[in-house]
Parts: structure tokens; C-alpha cells; sequence
């Protein structure tokens, strides 16, 4: 009597104080969203809680003769990322060539802070005692000068026993080109039982101090993500349904868990990546709705700057079509060379602290309140914050705060602006510019230093803190419009539910650009389809594969690359690209191809948004009422509207403020807003 | 004190920073040469209409001071009239707003055309970066020399672009003279990039705030950081603050070369009086004025704290005081390719070690004090190609009074970043062997100092090799009874025999040898308990 039903898809999230859930039921085409506080000691339990909600909402149709359906549950986590900042991975061992033990610790030689005399140091995640050298040597043109020599392995077993590793990274110059070294000592690893990173799986990319470091992440954090994803497991077996785990990954795909346990360093930043893929997603529907709207049926490219302002920091990123992608990665201080979104953060956010310095300079940052005492207004400290500057000029609701969970202090807010030693309405006022400044500075970053003209974006307002800065930002930046999704909050976790499955690779070759093509694609072939089959593997119809081949190219004697698309033309597409980011090309210059580069998508279906029908432009019965707020030009009476109560169509001219449970929304007095079907308010910026 | 406004001050701050910071990025991403883009051995920064410097980004002190000489320079040899919007200004000479040799600084004024006024001079944007190769005597331009003729090309304040156009004569002759003409030319184009970049960004400032706006911001952020190095200069007691030190040698002769120091501080100001010092030697190490400026601006501006705009304020209530023919102020045609890169460190040693009786808790003990300057060049028969290899090598820090010295790392005047060994294999003929922490070097304390690195190079064809480096005969100090640093060495290793080979030396190796550099570490602090 059962029927089949479509698995139900659940995003979530674990943030630092939030765990968001966004679940997508095929069957109902319902899509709902809740939050539970985290559990930063035990991270699976309130995933399991939330699930347990979630399987009670269905338990009542169940026993009405109901199956429950089967659940994909997919999930970022913080649980790689924690490891590493927090120094709490596995006890893990390196391996290098004789004479290498220490380029983890010499890393580049510079340091990070030129002025600074007095900085520690970035410990190495391996520490001395736990880095051994082989006798072997590789050339770089591949050929073994120094053949590794198995039966030295023995001692080298022993040791890494004696010395209880439970994680081996393997990291030998040149093994990019030549992994049998690696391989043969991964063989005898393995057959002792020791979980094994190898760089010339992990990132078989030249470099070698970023190489080793990308592949003792690996091996640090592997063994915990896969601790954690095994007692997940193991948790979910108690449900009586079948669950299938998936995890996000910091390229904005999603991978099996069995993967996520070999590549951990994948999913370093895997919350974050959610997020740009939950603007992706929602902004293409947006984007849609509102060519229907304009009778406008040719499709143009997406362009977003995201923009996600939190309590003690900023996260900004790209969309040029697709997420901009990075392999220069740090995080905590420590390369990492994947291809991961390129997300840019500043330590700046709502409650960065102000003060006047011995030059009579007001810096906003980069120390922050945080959470406990927080802003001023939070009723615990005295120092100024971004977030008292906004309440100072009436932009935030002292009541509707959190939905009402936090009565604002105004007082206190007010008296903290004064020890600024100016009037308090033009020290807040001066506040939020410099913050803007800060974040300006950091969305030109991400934009105009990468050969992007932002006035050819839309700024994707998100997160808690951003919606009263973001149309004076895209100001700034000469952007016309600012988005602002109705998710704002859960946007990460629904990035989970619209993210595909990725898989990339990178090969290193230094070959002529006058390679024949055939021989490159005869390289290409087998990378590929090793990860076409991972992608199948992952339950993807061969029907929504995607590939796509890259190279990253360079004039002979650069030493950074370029990556172009894979195409009889792309000698002409280099050219034209490095003339588009560097202003000038060579193009009788000698090209070099530094690496292959492969994307293997496997494209999942993601869930429909909701949407409501068309109503007036008329905006009253969302409104709140009137109240001063203070701008540049002076205070102006603006008008105050409940978010939720906004409906499709409607229109709202600035000054006014829009409140919604988890955000607040400022327009200026030239500011003009609408609201589209599904909810998402697009601010067209004034002059 | 002058009006300004505490929030405009601090977005300009960031409007300006922003500028030299995306010129160079431009430029590292650019450029052609591994020293350029793998060991971002280059500045970038913005100047007012008076060529006083307004934001400079963090990339290497040793520019600091010198990059505002050049822009000067390139002023007084071209007279504000002969300026013109699309000229560039392309120069090296030491005794003409340039440092040594290799560091080719590119100066591009900047015009604002506002309606159908003819185009004003707004400010200049300018870039530095070490070129590996300038011609000389030996490959990579830093060799033995007793003349700066022996030290490579001499580029006077000269223009690369006139209103636009390249100077194409001026470019085949600097090409013809260096050893490796593609990767310069590929440097240089970088260097018009960013420069261009720089010029764009600051106009459309002009545009988006107004041109008196942001002349104004300038000033602002000029009295700022002034503001800032008085109140500095307030806290620390009065009085007179003497110390010396020495280089090893000059390179040609053996004698030591001692440098002195008086920094007297007085109230809100400062002077610093280098008489005393040797008179300028035969050798390389002759510092030129913009690099003993460099040095003194690098540490007030270390004392002033993380996140201050770079400008010529800092500077503006210190008085420098070099006498000229000494090795802190050398005349032509003294050779100079050292001064930068090693006298420097020394410089700053000695200020340091005056300033530690002023402010002890503020100051480490002596870091390395040299870069380790490897220079290695011939034919690679293999690539068919000439090469030159440049690189320096880090070293201990100093130890201070609440931590040990970071070990391998570079310190002060330079901060580049190391080949790395695929790379440097990738393009040359040169294998490296071994590459460690030189452990026990740091000298010992309460606090340790940071240990030295060691680097071996076997050569796999015959090559011309030049070193520059010093700390091979007096160590690093330690201070508040801390015990100095064991002292680097260059050792040759061939078939399996060492010799130690000088501190500055240029000489022919053959294909199998193994160049050691084993470099110094960090002066302890405070006493062993």
C-alpha cells in the first residue's frame, strides 16, 4: 500500500549561534524554515533535534497510514573550520623529502605584519618531532634522480607508530609529476593501518609550501570531520527512515560523506559557501521574476556583489554568472590552495567599537563588542558600536529588535556616542560612514582590483546587520540596485538544498602553449572521467553532468596564471583576458600552460521558491507608522513597515525604514523600493 | 592645531590606502619575473602635487623613505612645465632619487581635466620594483664593485612616455643592456599597468569628492600621521640616546665599518645625528641618503602601531642628520648596491640599540641584520637561454621583552618572499637540497632569539655567483643580558669538501658545487634564569 514518494530535502546550517533548517518537501512542494540555538560542545545534537521536529510534523500523517519519506539531508558545518582555527585536529605526522622537513615551518620566509616586532609566530600544525624526511628525489621534469628506497619505510612505520600519529600527510617535492614515491609510501601507510594525505591527490599543484600546508589541513581536519560525520550517522540510524547525509564543500558543492572523511580541506568554509549559493539561487529567481515582469524575456547574466554583514565581521563575494572561485585561500593564517568561492571578510561588523585615536582619526574596528558585552544598547557595555549608531538615528526599532526579543537601551546608546567627545547625532552619523568605508573598501576588493566595474552589479543584501548600510553603499559604488531576499537570515542552509554536486581537480604540466590539442585533451580524458564516475557515484544522472576544462596559462617567465576555458581559441581569450585585468597582453609573447583544470558539475534540481500573486503598489496596511530619522541632510520623518506584512507589488518610497524579523531595512530620502513575487525587496538606489 | 575633521580623515585614510594597495596588486600579478610576483620585491604609492608621500602599501620598508626622493627628483629634473598628462618617468640613479640599481622606479603624474580647463598636475603616482638583472659585471647586478659604473645601467630621471607615447629608442637601449631583456620588458609593461591604475583610481576620486576635497584629505592625512609621531615622541623620556655597531667589511678591503648613532629627543620632536659613522668605502655597502631615510622612518613608524597611513608625516618632526661622503650618505661614483640592502639593516640595528635605553619594553634585541643576498647566473645550455637567480634568505628575529624571535623569517628593511624550490627548478639550472632551520643559532635568554635558516643550492652548470651578505664576523646583540646570535656563514661544499668563501664575494663555480648559505639568527633578551 505504500507508495513512492520523493525524499524530503533538508538544508542545514550550524552557525555559531544559530542552527537554520530549511526543508524542501517535493511531494507537497512546501518549503519551510525554522532555527534552533547551536550546540557548539556537541554540534550533531541540534541537528538531531531539529530533525526530530521535523520527523514528529510527519509522525501524525504516519500513523493515518503515511510513509515518511526517505530524508537527504544536507549539511554545512563548522566542524572542519573549528578544528583548524581552534587547533583541535588529529595528531598528525609529515612526511617530506630529505632536506624538507622544514618548509612548513620556513613557510615563505616573510612576515605577515610588517611593522609588527613583537607577533608570534604561526605554529606549524606539525610540530617538529612529527615531520620525517625520506631518501627520494624527483626532478622537475619528473625523473627519479633519487630512487625512495621501500625497506627505509619500516623504520619510518614504527616511528610514526611510536609516536601515535593517527594522520599522515605525505607532501614530496615534484610529486605533481611523478606520484609513485607518494603512492608507494601511502601502500605501506595504509597497510599499517594510518589514515593517509597525499599532496599529490589532495592538490598536485607546483609550490611546494602551499602544496604541503593545503595537504597537513587535510590530514589535520579529516580524521574529526570524519568522527563527527560517523557519529551523525550513526545518530540517524535511530530515525526510522531512510536518511541519506551529503556535505557542503567550501567550492559550493556538495559531496558524499565518505569523500568529506578523505577530503576534509574541502569543507573547510563549507557555511559561507552556502550562503553564495543561496543568493545565487535566490537572485536568479528574482532576476526572472522581474524580467517577466518588464515583458523582458532575453536573459542576462547574473551579476551580484554579496554583501553579508554580521555582529563582528563582513563577508563580500562576486557573481559574474557563476561564483568566483579562488585557490588563494588563507585561513587562520594557513594557505590553502583548493579551489574554494572566493569570499572576502573584514573584521568589521554591527558591533565594531568606535573610538578616537592619538591622531583625532574616529576608527570604527577592528575590536568588536561582540556578543557579551555587545553594543552599548545591549544594556551590558559602554563602548560605542555601529549598532548604537544606528539606533542613535532612529534607523533600528528599539522594540522590534530580534522580532521583539530584545528591548534596545536608546539612552545608552546615546550615552556612549557622547564619550566621542561630539555631539552624538554627528559622531553616529560619522560612525556608519566609516563603517561604510571599511566595507566600500572591501566590496572594491572583490570587484574593481579584479577587473569588474561594480556598477555593472546588484549589491545581494544578507545577514543581520546589512540592510541598513546597503543601499548607501551601492551609493557609493555607483550601483543602481540592492536586492534584499526575504530568506536573508537561512539563506546558507537553503545554499545547501540549490548546490550541486562539484568535483574539481587541477593538474600541473608546464607544457608550450603550442601543445597540440589533441594531446591535451588526451591529458584531460582520464582526469575527467575519474571524475565523472565520482559524480555518478553521488546518484547524478549521466543526463546532468556538466564538464568543464580549463587551463591556467601565463607568458613564459610570469609566474602567476590565468585561467581560461579549454577551446580552440583560448590563446585568444588569455590575451584578451589579461588585457582585461592587467590592462595590457603580449600576444607575440610565448605562452605558457601551467595547469589543467577540471569542473565536474553534477547539476541537482533545486526546490522551487515561493511565490504569491501580484497585489497593488500600494504599501499602507504593511505600514507602522512615523517616526524621525536622522541623515546626513538632517532628521526626516520616515515612514516604518513591517517586512512580512509587505506584499508582492507593492511600492515604498524613502525615507523608511522596513523592519523584518531577522534584519532592518533603511532607504534614503531618494531611494525608491518594490516588491516581487517571492517577497524580495529590490531598492533602486537615487543619486 | 589645524581643523580637520576626525570622520573624513579616517575614510580618506581608506579611499587612499585602497588606491596603493590595488596598484599593487596590479603589479605583483602583472609582472614577469619571479622576484617580482614570487618574492614581491616591489612598493606602489600615491604622492600630492609636492611629491609628498600620501599612502604608501605595506611591501617593503626599505622604500619607504626613498620612493618620495624619486618622485622629487624626477620634479626637479623635468620642470613642472615640461610635465605632461601621459608622460612617465623611469629611473634608478642612486644620486638621483634612486636606492641601487636593480630597483627601477616608474613616476607618472597624474592630470585632472576639469571642464575645458587645460589638464592640471594633481599628484603622481609611482611604483619601485627590484629588476633581477641591470647589466653590470656579473649576472643580477650586485657584485663586487669598486664604481657604480661596475654596478649595471644608469638610468637617470629619463621619460619612458612622452604625452602618451612610448619611447621606444630609450626602451631597445635599456633592454640592450641587460641579461635578461624579455623578463624586464614584461617588469616594466607591470610597472606602467599599476602606475596606470594608480592614476585612474585617483582621479576618479577627484571626480566622485571634488579635486579640492581630496587636496585637502591630503593635507588632512598629512598632519594626521604628524600628529601621531608627536604624540610618540612625547611619550618617551627626554634625553640623549647613543649606540654603534659595525658592518664586517666593505667587501674589497677586511676592516670592520662602523656605523654610529645620537637620536636626541626632545619634547615632541626628535633628532637623529649619524656623524661618527665611516666615511664611504670602496666596496658596495655605501648607503645613499633615501636609504639611511628609509631606515629611520621604517622604525618610528614600527613604534607608531599597526594600521597608520604611510605618509611623509611621520618623518616631518624628525630631523635626519647624515653627514655627506659617509657610508650613510655616499657620493658619486661611490658603489651603492649593498647600501639597501644590507648597510640598512645595520642602520636600523644601531637605532634600535639607541632607542632600547629610551623605551626597553618597546624594543627587540637585533634581528639577523642582513638579507643574504644570492645572486646566480650563466647559460642554461638545457632551456638555451641566460639566467640570473636572485634571492634573499631570512634569518632569527630578535627576541623582546615578553616573547622569543621568530626563526626563518625576514626581518626590517625587507620583508620578500622565498622562491619556492619548484618554482626556482622550474626555471633554472639549479637544484635545491636542503632547506631548514639552523637550529641553535638564536641567541640564548630568558627569551630566545629566533633561529637562522640554512639553504643549499647544488649548481648544475657552471655559473657566475655573487653574495652580498653581512653578520659573518659580528653577531646580531642581545640585549638586557640576553647573549647574541651565532653568526651566518657561506660555505662552498664541493665533492663533499667545505670551504668557507667570504661574506661579499663574487666568484665562478662549477656544475656539481653546492652553495650552503647558513644565515644568522636573532639576539636574545633578558637573562637566563
Amino acid at each position: 500500500m505504500s507508495v513512492s514518494i520523493s525524499p524530503l530535502r533538508i538544508g542545514v546550517d550550524i552557525g555559531g549561534t544559530f542552527t537554520d533548517f530549511v526543508i524542501y518537501d517535493p511531494g507537497r512542494g512546501t518549503l519551510e524554515t525554522f532555527k534552533l540555538l547551536s550546540t557548539p560542545s556537541q554540534p550533531a545534537q541540534a541537528v538531531l533535534l531539529g530533525l526530530n521536529q521535523i520527523v514528529d510534523q510527519y509522525h501524525g500523517e504516519v500513523q493515518e497510514g503515511r510513509q515518511l519519506p526517505a530524508i537527504t539531508l544536507v549539511h554545512g558545518s563548522t566542524v572542519a573550520t573549528n578544528a583548524l582555527l581552534e587547533r583541535k585536529g588529529a595528531r598528525t605526522a609529515l612526511v617530506t623529502t630529505r632536506g624538507f622537513r622544514d618548509v612548513l615551518q620556513i613557510g615563505r620566509q616573510n612576515r605577515p605584519s610588517l611593522y609588527d616586532w613583537f607577533s608570534d609566530p604561526l605554529p606549524p600544525l606539525v610540530p617538529e618531532e612529527l615531520r620525517f624526511e625520506v631518501d627520494e628525489r624527483v626532478a622537475h621534469s619528473g625523473a627519479v634522480i633519487q630512487a625512495l628506497q621501500v625497506d627505509e619505510l619500516e623504520v619510518l612505520v614504527a616511528r610514526l607508530q611510536a609516536e601515535k600519529t593517527n594522520s599522515v600527510a605525505v607532501c614530496l617535492l615534484f610529486s605533481f609529476l611523478n606520484p609513485q614515491h607518494e603512492q608507494l609510501i601511502a601502500k605501506r601507510l595504509a597497510a599499517a593501518g594510518l589514515p593517509v594525505s597525499l599532496s599529490s591527490e589532495i592538490i598536485p599543484e607546483y609550490r611546494e609550501y602551499e602544496r604541503t600546508s593545503t595537504t597537513v589541513i587535510n590530514a589535520y581536519v579529516s580524521p574529526v570531520l570524519g568522527d563527527y560525520l560517523s557519529q551523525l550517522e550513526h545518530d540517524l540510524v535511530e530515525h526510522a527512515t531512510a536518511i541519506r547525509l551529503q556535505v557542503m564543500q567550501s567550492n559550493g558543492g556538495i559531496i558524499h560523506p565518505g569523500e568529506a572523511r578523505r577530503k576534509g580541506v574541502h569543507c573547510i568554509l563549507s557555511g559561507p559557501a552556502g550562503g553564495v549559493i543561496g543568493c545565487q539561487y535566490a537572485a536568479c529567481a528574482a532576476l526572472s521574476a522581474a524580467q517577466e515582469s518588464n515583458g523582458d524575456t532575453a536573459g542576462s547574466t547574473l551579476r551580484l556583489l554579496t554583501f553579508d554583514m554580521g555582529g563582528t565581521s563582513t563577508d563580500v563575494s562576486l557573481i559574474d554568472g557563476q561564483p568566483q572561485v579562488t585557490s588563494e585561500a588563507l585561513v587562520g593564517g594557513y594557505p590553502i590552495r583548493i579551489p574554494l568561492l572566493d569570499i572576502h571578510t573584514i573584521g568589521a561588523g554591527g558591533g565594531s567599537i568606535a573610538r578616537l585615536d592619538a591622531g583625532g582619526a574616529l576608527r570604527v574596528g577592528p575590536h568588536s563588542a561582540g556578543a557579551d558585552p555587545g553594543p552599548a544598547c545591549y544594556g551590558r557595555g559602554n563602548l560605542p558600536t555601529v549598532t548604537d549608531a544606528n539606533l542613535a538615528l532612529g534607523r533600528l526599532d528599539s522594540q522590534a529588535f530580534l522580532g521583539g526579543k530584545m528591548p534596545l537601551d536608546v539612552e545608552r546608546a546615546l550615552e556612549a556616542l557622547a564619550t566621542l567627545g561630539m555631539d552624538a547625532i554627528q559622531a553616529a552619523l560619522g560612525i556608519v560612514q566609516v563603517a561604510n568605508a571599511h566595507m566600500e573598501r572591501a566590496l572594491r576588493v572583490i570587484s574593481v582590483e579584479r577587473g569588474h566595474d561594480p556598477r555593472r552589479f546588484t549589491l545581494l543584501s544578507f545577514g543581520g546587520a546589512g540592510g541598513l548600510h546597503a543601499a548607501d553603499l551601492a551609493r557609493s559604488l555607483g550601483m543602481k540596485q540592492v536586492l534584499a531576499p526575504p530568506l536573508a537570515s537561512t539563506l546558507s542552509a537553503f545554499g545547501m538544498l540549490a548546490a550541486n554536486v562539484v568535483k574539481d581537480t587541477i593538474q600541473t604540466v608546464m607544457l608550450s602553449a603550442k601543445t597540440p590539442l589533441a594531446e591535451i585533451e588526451a591529458r584531460l580524458l582520464p582526469l575527467e572521467e575519474q571524475l565523472r564516475q565520482e559524480v555518478l557515484a553521488e546518484g547524478i544522472p549521466a543526463a546532468s553532468v556538466l564538464v568543464e576544462r580549463f587551463l591556467d596559462l601565463r607568458y613564459q617567465g610570469q609566474s602567476y596564471e590565468l585561467t581560461a576555458p579549454f577551446s580552440v581559441q583560448v590563446l585568444d581569450d588569455f590575451h584578451q583576458l589579461h588585457s582585461q585585468i592587467y590592462g595590457y597582453s603580449r600576444p607575440e609573447e610565448a605562452v605558457e600552460i601551467v595547469n589543467l583544470r577540471l569542473r565536474v558539475t553534477g547539476l541537482v534540481t533545486p526546490p522551487p521558491l515561493p511565490s504569491q500573486p501580484w497585489q497593488g503598489s500600494d504599501p499602507s496596511a504593511a505600514c507602522l507608522g512615523q517616526r524621525l530619522v536622522h541623515f546626513a541632510a538632517g532628521a526626516l520623518p520616515a515612514l516604518f513597515y513591517q517586512g512580512e506584512l509587505l506584499l508582492p507589488g507593492n511600492q515604498i518610497a524613502g525615507p523608511a525604514v522596513i523592519l523584518r524579523s531577522d534584519t532592518t531595512l533603511l532607504l534614503a530620502p531618494q531611494d525608491q523600493a518594490q516588491v516581487d513575487r517571492f517577497g524580495n525587496l529590490w531598492i533602486q538606489v537615487g543619486k | 592645531m589645524t581643523d580637520y575633521d576626525p570622520i573624513q580623515l579616517e575614510i580618506y585614510k581608506h579611499l587612499f590606502a585602497a588606491v596603493a594597495e590595488e596598484m599593487g596588486t596590479v603589479l605583483r600579478k602583472a609582472s614577469y619575473s619571479p622576484n617580482i610576483k614570487e618574492r614581491r620585491d616591489y612598493s606602489c604609492a600615491l604622492f600630492d602635487t609636492q611629491g609628498r608621500m600620501i599612502a604608501q602599501a605595506a611591501h617593503i620598508p626599505v622604500h619607504l623613505g626613498s620612493m618620495p626622493l624619486s618622485v622629487h627628483a624626477a620634479v626637479e629634473h623635468f620642470s613642472r612645465q615640461e610635465l605632461l598628462p601621459g608622460d612617465a618617468i623611469l629611473l634608478n640613479d642612486p644620486y638621483q632619487g634612486g636606492t641601487h640599481l636593480p630597483d627601477i622606479t616608474l613616476v607618472t603624474p597624474v592630470f585632472l581635466t576639469e571642464g575645458d580647463a587645460t589638464p592640471r598636475l594633481f599628484g603622481f603616482s609611482a611604483s619601485r620594483a627590484h629588476h633581477a638583472d641591470v647589466g653590470a659585471w656579473a649576472p643580477g647586478s650586485m657584485p663586487v664593485a669598486r664604481e657604480i659604473y661596475q654596478e649595471g645601467l644608469i638610468i637617470p630621471p629619463v621619460k619612458l612616455f612622452r604625452e602618451g607615447d612610448l619611447n621606444q629608442d630609450l626602451f631597445d637601449l635599456i633592454l640592450a643592456n641587460v641579461r635578461t631583456p624579455q623578463e624586464r620588458a614584461g617588469d616594466l609593461w607591470a610597472q606602467v599597468a599599476a602606475n596606470q591604475r594608480g592614476s585612474a583610481r585617483l582621479i576618479e576620486l577627484a571626480q566622485r569628492y571634488g579635486a579640492q576635497a581630496i587636496n585637502s584629505a591630503m593635507q588632512q592625512l598629512l598632519s594626521y600621521t604628524e600628529r601621531l609621531t608627536r604624540h610618540l615622541l612625547l611619550s618617551l623620556p627626554d634625553g640623549k640616546y647613543s649606540f654603534a655597531d659595525c658592518l664586517d667589511d666593505d667587501g674589497v678591503g677586511q676592516q670592520a665599518v662602523p656605523l654610529c648613532v645620537s637620536i636626541i629627543i626632545v619634547g615632541d620632536m626628535a633628532s637623529v645625528d649619524f656623524s661618527g659613522s665611516a666615511p664611504q668605502q670602496r666596496g658596495s655597502v655605501n648607503a645613499v641618503y633615501a636609504i639611511t631615510l628609509s631606515a629611520v622612518y621604517y622604525v618610528f613608524r614600527s613604534l607608531l602601531g599597526l594600521d597608520v597611513p604611510n605618509n611623509a608625516g611621520c618623518l616631518a618632526p624628525i630631523e635626519v642628520i647624515a653627514p655627506a661622503g659617509s657610508v650613510v650618505n655616499a657620493l658619486p661614483p661611490a658603489p651603492v648596491a649593498g647600501g639597501n640592502v644590507e648597510t640598512s639593516q645595520r642602520i636600523v640595528d644601531v637605532l634600535l640599540g639607541a632607542l632600547a635605553q629610551a623605551y626597553p619594553e618597546k624594543i627587540p634585541a637585533a634581528s639577523q641584520g642582513t638579507m643574504n643576498n644570492v645572486i646566480i647566473g650563466g647559460y642554461d645550455a638545457q632551456r638555451q637561454r641566460p639566467f640570473t637567480y636572485y634571492e634573499t634568505i631570512g634569518g632569527g628575529t630578535g627576541a623582546h621583552h615578553n616573547g622569543h624571535g621568530a626563526p626563518a623569517v625576514h626581518s626590517h628593511m625587507t620583508n620578500t618572499l622565498n622562491t619556492p624550490v619548484e618554482a626556482l627548478e622550474f626555471a633554472y639550472p639549479l637544484r635545491v637540497e636542503r632547506q631548514e632551520v639552523r637550529r641553535g643559532s638564536g641567541g640564548a635568554g630568558k627569551w630566545r632569539g629566533g633561529d637562522g635558516m640554512r639553504r643549499d643550492i647544488r649548481l648544475l652548470v657552471d655559473c657566475q655567483v655573487s653574495l652580498l651578505s653581512d653578520r659573518r664576523k659580528f653577531a646580531p646583540y642581545g640585549l638586557d643580558g640576553g647573549s647574541a646570535a651565532t653568526v651566518g656563514e657561506n660555505v662552498l661544499i664541493r665533492q663533499g669538501e667545505e670551504t668557507i668563501l667570504p661574506g661579499k664575494t663574487t666568484l665562478e663555480l662549477l656544475a656539481g658545487d653546492v652553495l650552503s648559505i647558513r644565515t644568522p639568527g636573532g639576539g636574545g633578551y633578558g637573562k637566563m634564569e
